[in-house]
């Protein structure tokens, strides 16, 4: 079943054009892996996905963005509500300065979504437990979350991410920042997370592209060269350029 | 080839070693300028803090107070205590003669009948008895005793005739002069006496001035630092506030003071004088001050944390509010009290509003007269007597400790308080 379906998406950073054309369709509760060289474009289109190119002035986005079925990109779409059902997580952990509880209840908090103290405790055992932190961090909930190890906060920011329940989440090359141990625990993750969520994720390697996702789309450019299944794209890709990338020739 | 690198390495090494020496110069000669200055007003004003008392005898005498037996409270107030005063003076010396009994007067403070009366008020028992009583010294006399005055001046020269000191040396001979902690220093207004003026009234001026401007500033310049750097929108209009306000804060204080007495005084008709004006004027110079200490502070927030917050579907407000403000109060505060302390130490602006009257009394509020520390440097700096050149010292030395104070609070907090993100 899709998603989200982008169509004729153009993106301009004034006078700049970043994006060209891009139409793709994201399957729900899976993984698509959004790769490319540097400054391709593939963030620009995550960060279209929940708005966030709102903060940027001179960002301008054209064309439709459909998320079941309703364009957020229209007048009518809220931003709040609709980041409220789209994650997101980052290139570099951002925890709050703040302790690992209010980091995780900061969501709930702010969108109602517990009426007790012990509602909100639950949630956020939950969401600690889904991003495989709770055991690491359950006698220390009211710590300052950035004193934990870089692949923690990685988790620590997933588990904040998913406390509000989204139905999609986007992650902005989220183990580009980490060592191999942590890069493999949230790539288990993102395996277990896919059976409740939609997860589009950006990355630069591809090894990581062909473990953890089911779809692919290759940007080059700021145009969507390919995309397709992961196996299709990585065994046999219809464009050459796809097919130079994967193998090393460029980027 | 090989000796050519060698050579040019020694450069190197010996244009680092010069720049090092210059570097050392530059601040033994900042330290050594500090230490001057402060061991010239530290020498000068330390004495301040002594106050020379004569002991002198006086007999509370009924019939020369004009009291009847057995005296209420009332009696006691209403007395009259010139005669009793003076004639303690002038039994210092029983063979003076009226003129030298004039000076004998002279050598404590106008205060000398009020000191006398407060003795008896305090223990009415004294009635027909004899007690030695302190008495302030004069001004003069008190620098005398401190070894600032110039006893070898020819006699016409001096304020103190030869006359006092024959008798002073003699009270002092006999121990009947004591130097004390000088407690009215801090507890009077200002005076005309130098012997009698205190930084009271100065003090809590500048205090209330002080409060008055944080509190006008304070929310106005967060506000406006909120506003322009997480609202506003980056075009035309907001650069030229932006730009504004940077040259805001190099505008002269002076001119600020011209604009509280041309709107605050000619405009709304606030009270002359006040720390209520004084610290309006202060606060439109502290305005700028703290807006761009609080918009650098916001904007070393780093905007990953906005993103964070903008992700979790935090509004702007609420990321504003909930994130970036929090995270940038301690550089905005510590930049706040920087800006008071610039305001504390200014002169010009107060003595264009008025600040600069003769005041002898204690404000209560914002709203009463008052002068303020820096401008009682300059008012006893203008002053003739000698006794004020240690209290200009020693008000620097109060101002001073203020200052320091208040920095010390500011790195307290920027320390203290600043959090450390990834």
């Amino acid at each position: 079943m899709i998603k989200i379906k982008a169509k004729d998406v153009d993106v301009f950073y004034g006078k700049k054009q970043a994006l060209f054309n891009i139409s793709l369709d994201i399957e729900e509760n899976q993984v698509t892996a959004l790769i490319g060289p540097s400054g391709c474009g593939k963030s620009t289109f995550l960060r279209c996905l929940n708005r966030m190119n709102d903060v940027i002035d001179i960002c301008s986005v054209k064309g439709e963005i459909l998320i079941n079925d309703f364009n957020i990109n229209d007048k009518s779409c809220d931003v709040v509500r609709l980041r409220e059902k789209i994650g997101m997580v980052f290139q570099k952990p951002n925890p709050f300065p703040k302790t690992l509880y209010e980091n995780v209840s900061y969501g709930p908090t702010i969108h109602g979504m517990a009426q007790s103290k012990q509602e909100m405790d639950e949630i956020v055992e939950t969401s600690l437990k889904k991003a495989a932190l709770w055991e690491e961090v359950k006698d220390r909930l009211h710590e300052p979350g950035t004193g934990l190890s870089g692949g923690q906060q990685q988790r620590l920011c997933i588990a904040r991410a998913i406390s509000v329940r989204p139905e999609v989440i986007l992650m902005d090359e989220p183990c580009s920042a980490l060592d191999p141990i942590a890069t493999a625990q949230i790539e288990e993750l993102i395996d277990e997370l896919k059976k409740e969520h939609t997860i589009i994720i950006v990355t630069h390697s591809m090894a990581q592209a062909a473990r953890v996702s089911q779809n692919t789309g290759f940007f080059h450019l700021g145009q969507l060269i390919e995309h397709g299944s992961t196996d299709k794209i990585f065994k046999n890709p219809d464009n050459k350029k796809t097919q130079d990338y994967i193998t090393g020739r460029f980027g | 080839m090989n000796k050519n690198k060698e050579q040019l390495l020694n450069k190197r090494y010996k244009a680092e070693q010069r720049f090092r020496l210059y570097g050392l110069s530059a601040i033994f000669m900042a330290l050594l300028f500090l230490t001057i200055f402060i061991f010239k007003i530290f020498s000068t004003g330390y004495s301040a803090f002594q106050k020379t008392w004569l002991i002198v005898p006086v007999t509370f005498d009924a019939e020369l107070m004009m009291l009847d037996q057995n005296p209420s409270k009332e009696d006691l107030q209403d007395a009259d205590y010139y005669d009793i005063a003076l004639k303690s003076m002038a039994d210092l010396d029983p063979n003076a003669n009226e003129d030298q009994e004039n000076e004998l007067k002279r050598m404590v403070s106008y205060f000398f009948e009020k000191e006398i009366k407060n003795e008896l008020l305090n223990d009415p028992n004294l009635i027909g008895k004899t007690k030695e009583v302190y008495l302030t010294a004069s001004d003069d006399l008190d620098q005398v005793f401190k070894g600032n005055y110039p006893r070898d001046l020819p006699e016409d020269q001096r304020r103190v005739s030869d006359y006092q000191l024959k008798i002073f040396d003699q009270l002092v001979a006999n121990g009947k002069v004591e130097s004390k902690f000088n407690i009215s220093f801090f507890t009077n207004a200002d005076s005309r006496e130098a012997e009698l003026a205190g930084i009271a009234s100065s003090f809590m001026g500048s205090i209330f001035s002080i409060l008055v401007c944080l509190m006008i500033a304070f929310p106005v310049a967060v506000l406006a630092a909120i506003y322009l750097e997480e609202f506003a929108p980056k075009n035309r209009f907001t650069d030229f506030i932006e730009v504004n306000i940077n040259n805001l804060a190099a505008v002269p204080s002076i001119v600020f003071g011209l604009l509280g007495l041309g709107v605050l005084l000619a405009i709304f008709h606030l009270p002359r004088s006040t720390p209520l004006v004084g610290g309006i004027t202060l606060s439109l110079m502290t305005l700028p001050t703290i807006i761009i200490a609080a918009r650098a502070s916001l904007k070393a927030v780093p905007p990953s944390i906005r993103e964070a917050a903008l992700a979790m579907g935090a509004s702007r407000m609420q990321t504003t509010m909930h994130h970036t403000v929090p995270l940038s109060m301690p550089g905005t505060l510590s930049g706040t009290i920087i800006g008071l302390a610039q305001a504390l130490g200014e002169t010009a602006p107060l003595i264009l509003i008025g600040m600069v009257a003769f005041v002898n009394t204690i404000p209560g509020s914002p709203m009463d007269p008052a002068a303020s520390l820096p401008v009682q440097i300059y008012i006893w700096a203008e002053s003739a007597e000698r006794g004020f050149v240690e209290k200009v010292s020693a008000c620097i030395m109060v101002l001073l400790g203020f200052l320091i104070i208040m920095n010390l609070f500011a790195q307290i907090i920027r320390h203290k308080f600043e959090k450390k993100w990834s």
